[in-house]
């Protein structure tokens, strides 16, 4: 019987240890071309364009970065992307909460129209040059409340977030009434306390969708002091694309290459969201743990 | 659908079926807009137009007018008055220029919208934004007539009956559009070379590529010396075909038309097909790699820099003269240097091709202009000797200086920062930049307009320039069956080529050739023939040739 316990230990040691060897393969594969993009945003651009290195680069140089940042007008976008992403993100969950919140009422009166007439925006789109149309009469053109009105609405939020809130036991709602709450208390006090997992779910989708989205400004903004950092860093990808093109006599002395400015962007722009996972991952893990557990 | 009316009920999804519907309704009857009519301006208390005089010269306006300009291109440089350039121009005209900058997808926007800037600039010159420009842009013969005659003087004869459309008017102007007349002069350098390293053409004996045989005997004896290098290279294929597609073609001269005068199939020439079997029997030798197919402009101009190919078919020197430049100061004696390459089996010349008289960026006054006098004198300005000095050169004293033959050269200070200090020369200066009316005839006048790495090429190329005019805006009109087989044959050509340079053997690549040929016959081929010749019957016609 001792010996059998032996038996078992061993074996479970051994496919811990199979799994650990598994996974540290599987988290180089997954670090070493991040590293590499690191590396390489840090690297001269002659020694890019040479290539040949993985792990360290063979000339190390802030060209590339400072190519990035050499425009007086980065700063600026940088405050619109955080200005966009952080007002966008908190009226569009506090909005999408409040719909979500109404729907998930069963004696709401017309429910079943709305729900209707929501999954039908799921299937289709206005299209491109309507949306266009539309914003353009509601005077959203060039205006920075065109990043935060249109985006505040997302069905498939408010879906997630009325099943949410199903969840949460009837009898809580009904003793408050009996208190004396109203809807606005019983939705601000106890909804949405109870809802953070999945608010901080919506909100990191939204808020990487903000963070990324450049379509927007592309289409309806002109004006270059309203151009979030994914504007600006486009931009700067494509000049640097086109440089050798419009010089004449072709400069020579090109410290930095495309692909050089190209990966240093990629750095810049997902190191602040990438820092945004583990402050919101503690809220996902419960998150799944809540959506398990059954009444 | 019947799994949604479930879900939903009926009940709520005919009310919702309503709303929509109403919507729609109301949606359509609520558009309109878009087109306007144009401005009429006054030029009482301006200036009165004088044929001898450009109008910028004559115009009292005192206010200064504030013009959109929009560029369909998102790497434009949208800053205006900042630089030496674009300072003289504001102050010249009196302007200021908002320039905005998109891609198509804006364009559309634009369109659909009805808020046109007041200038724009696109720069497919077979687009359906062009073929209407009648709807939405102002003529520009009628607004030089009216506004500024000088224009008409400064303005290529040959460019403007290319650009006139069924109306008998001539909407949009170009740059970089090459005449007949600018090739007859020379001064237009050709942008097409078979180059070899130099260190390697001396390791070898200067090799002769010019037969099949050669080709292939050459390239086997780089990729034995030379093991590190790829032996043979060319521009990235993409969507495309790269350089091996027209660029090769010109370079043995395959003929551009039928001995009739109809559209001749170039692909399909024999000549060019027993380049493509010598090609492909490179490959088979190991001479050309895969990754060259796989590359994008990127990754094909990185390698240029490091100098990874022994030869190249280059096409569009110019335009990799930076990425050359920066080979040839690392690496001093190794420069990339141009040969006579490929030749014909048969004998032809070589007819190197130019960008032809459609040039690149078309400029337009749109409708929606707010001063139509203004915009045609900025057409005007630019395009005129001093303008096209002022966009390549600066001002005179100032950055560059005169030579007693004619020629400019950058001052000692200006040319040391545009040779060491790019980003501030671009900043400060951008000249070379602004080039909305660009033209290869003032490029010419310096020594200073072209790297040094591409001067060789450009002179081994003398004399081997002949224009494809007759073969420009000859694709069936978009939205067509005919453009739709046209993109299908493009597409199918492209990886039939790549297939046919990579067959493992002959078999493969008879059987890939006669795939394609087959593809031909599916996609209606023959109606795409006809269309293009008698497109290019109406080309001869508006140019004048036979």
């Amino acid at each position: 019987m001792n010996r059998k316990v032996i038996r078992e230990g061993l074996d479970s040691r051994i496919f811990d240890a199979v799994n650990k060897v598994l996974l540290v393969c599987f988290m180089v594969i997954i670090l070493v071309p991040l590293w590499n993009v690191i590396i390489s945003s840090l690297s001269s651009g002659r020694a890019l364009a040479e290539g040949g290195f993985i792990f360290w680069s063979k000339e190390f140089s802030l060209e590339n970065y400072r190519a990035v940042f050499n425009d007086s007008t980065i700063g600026q976008s940088f405050v619109v992307s955080v200005a966009k992403t952080f007002i966008g993100v908190i009226t569009h969950v506090f909005f999408c909460a409040m719909i979500g919140y109404g729907l998930s009422k069963r004696y709401i009166r017309g429910r079943k129209l709305y729900v209707a007439m929501g999954v039908i925006t799921m299937f289709f789109s206005g299209g491109m040059i309507p949306t266009y149309l539309l914003i353009k009469s509601l005077g959203l053109l060039n205006s920075f409340w065109v990043y935060i009105i249109p985006a505040l609405f997302s069905y498939y939020d408010v879906v997630i977030l009325m099943n949410f809130f199903r969840n949460v036991p009837d009898s809580l709602e009904e003793s408050a009434k009996i208190d004396g709450a109203g809807d606005w208390h019983i939705f601000l006090k106890i909804f949405i306390p109870l809802s953070m997992p999945a608010m901080a779910t919506i909100a990191l989708f939204n808020g990487v969708g903000q963070w990324n989205d450049f379509m927007t400004t592309k289409l309806y903004i002109t004006d270059q002091a309203l151009y979030p950092l994914q504007m600006k860093l486009y931009e700067i990808i494509v000049q640097s694309q086109t440089q050798s093109m419009q010089n004449i006599g072709g400069s020579v002395v090109i410290e930095t290459t495309t692909k050089g400015v190209q990966l240093a962007t990629i750095v810049i722009t997902t190191l602040p969201i990438v820092a945004m996972y583990p402050i919101l991952q503690r809220y996902f893990i419960s998150g799944m743990m809540l959506g398990a557990v059954k009444e | 659908m019947i799994k949604m009316t479930k879900v939903l009920g009926t009940k709520t999804l005919k009310p919702a079926l309503l709303l929509m519907a109403a919507m729609l309704v109301a949606a359509g009857c609520s558009s309109g807009g878009g087109s306007t009519k144009a401005v009429e301006v006054s030029l009482d208390n301006r200036y009165t137009v004088d044929p001898e005089t450009p109008a910028w010269q004559l115009d009292k306006k005192s206010e200064t007018t504030d013009l959109t300009w929009y560029v369909n291109a998102d790497w434009w440089n949208t800053d205006f008055g900042k630089d030496v350039v674009t300072k003289k121009i504001k102050e010249d005209l009196n302007i200021n220029i908002k320039f905005i900058t998109g891609d198509d997808t804006k364009l559309n926007t634009f369109f659909a919208g009805g808020d046109m800037p007041d200038l724009l600039t696109i720069f497919d010159s077979n687009s359906p934004v062009v073929q209407k420009a009648a709807t939405w842009a102002l003529p520009l013969n009628e607004l030089a007539e009216k506004y500024d005659p000088y224009f008409n003087k400064v303005a290529a004869a040959d460019t403007l009956n290319w650009f006139q459309l069924k109306d008998g008017k001539t909407y949009g102007y170009p740059n970089y559009s090459n005449t007949q007349a600018d090739y007859d002069s020379g001064n237009i350098p050709a942008k097409t070379a078979f180059v070899i390293r130099k260190d390697v053409y001396e390791a070898l004996g200067s090799p002769d590529f010019g037969t099949p045989e050669a080709f292939r005997k050459s390239m086997s004896e780089i990729k034995a010396k030379f093991p590190d290098m790829i032996p043979f290279g060319f521009n990235a294929i993409g969507e495309g075909t790269g350089s091996l597609g027209d660029a090769l073609q010109d370079f043995i001269g395959v003929p551009l038309e039928t001995e009739d005068g109809k559209f001749y199939n170039r692909n399909l020439d024999e000549d060019y097909l027993t380049w493509l079997r010598t090609l492909n029997a490179v490959y088979r030798d190991g001479a050309i790699s895969d990754d060259s197919f796989a590359d994008d402009g990127t990754g094909f101009e990185e390698k240029v820099k490091s100098g990874k190919y022994a030869a190249m078919l280059l096409d569009g020197t110019p335009q990799q003269g930076g990425n050359l430049q920066i080979f040839m100061s690392a690496n001093p004696g190794k420069e990339y240097m141009a040969v006579d390459g490929p030749q014909s089996t048969q004998g032809h010349q070589p007819t190197l091709n130019q960008s032809g008289i459609t040039g690149w960026m078309i400029n337009y006054i749109t409708k929606n202009c707010k001063d139509p006098a203004k915009a045609i004198q900025i057409f005007t300005y630019l395009l005129s000797e001093e303008g096209q000095k002022l966009m390549n050169y600066g001002i005179e004293g100032v950055t560059y200086k005169s030579n007693p033959d004619g020629t400019v050269e950058l001052l000692p200070e200006v040319k040391d920062l545009q040779l060491n200090n790019a980003d501030k020369f671009k900043k400060d200066y951008r000249m070379g930049e602004f080039m909305f009316f660009g033209h290869d005839r003032h490029k010419a006048l310096s020594k200073d307009a072209f790297p040094e790495s591409i001067k060789q090429m450009q002179e081994w190329g003398k004399g081997k320039l002949k224009p494809h005019f007759i073969l420009e805006n000859i694709n069936p009109d978009q939205g067509t069956a005919e453009a739709r087989g046209q993109t299908a044959i493009n597409t199918n050509w492209n990886t039939t080529l790549v297939s046919m340079i990579r067959a493992k053997d002959e078999a493969t690549f008879d059987s890939t050739l006669a795939d394609h040929k087959a593809f031909l016959d599916k996609n209606n081929w023959s109606k795409i023939v006809e269309i293009r010749s008698e497109k290019m019957k109406a080309n001869k016609e508006k140019l004048g040739i036979k």
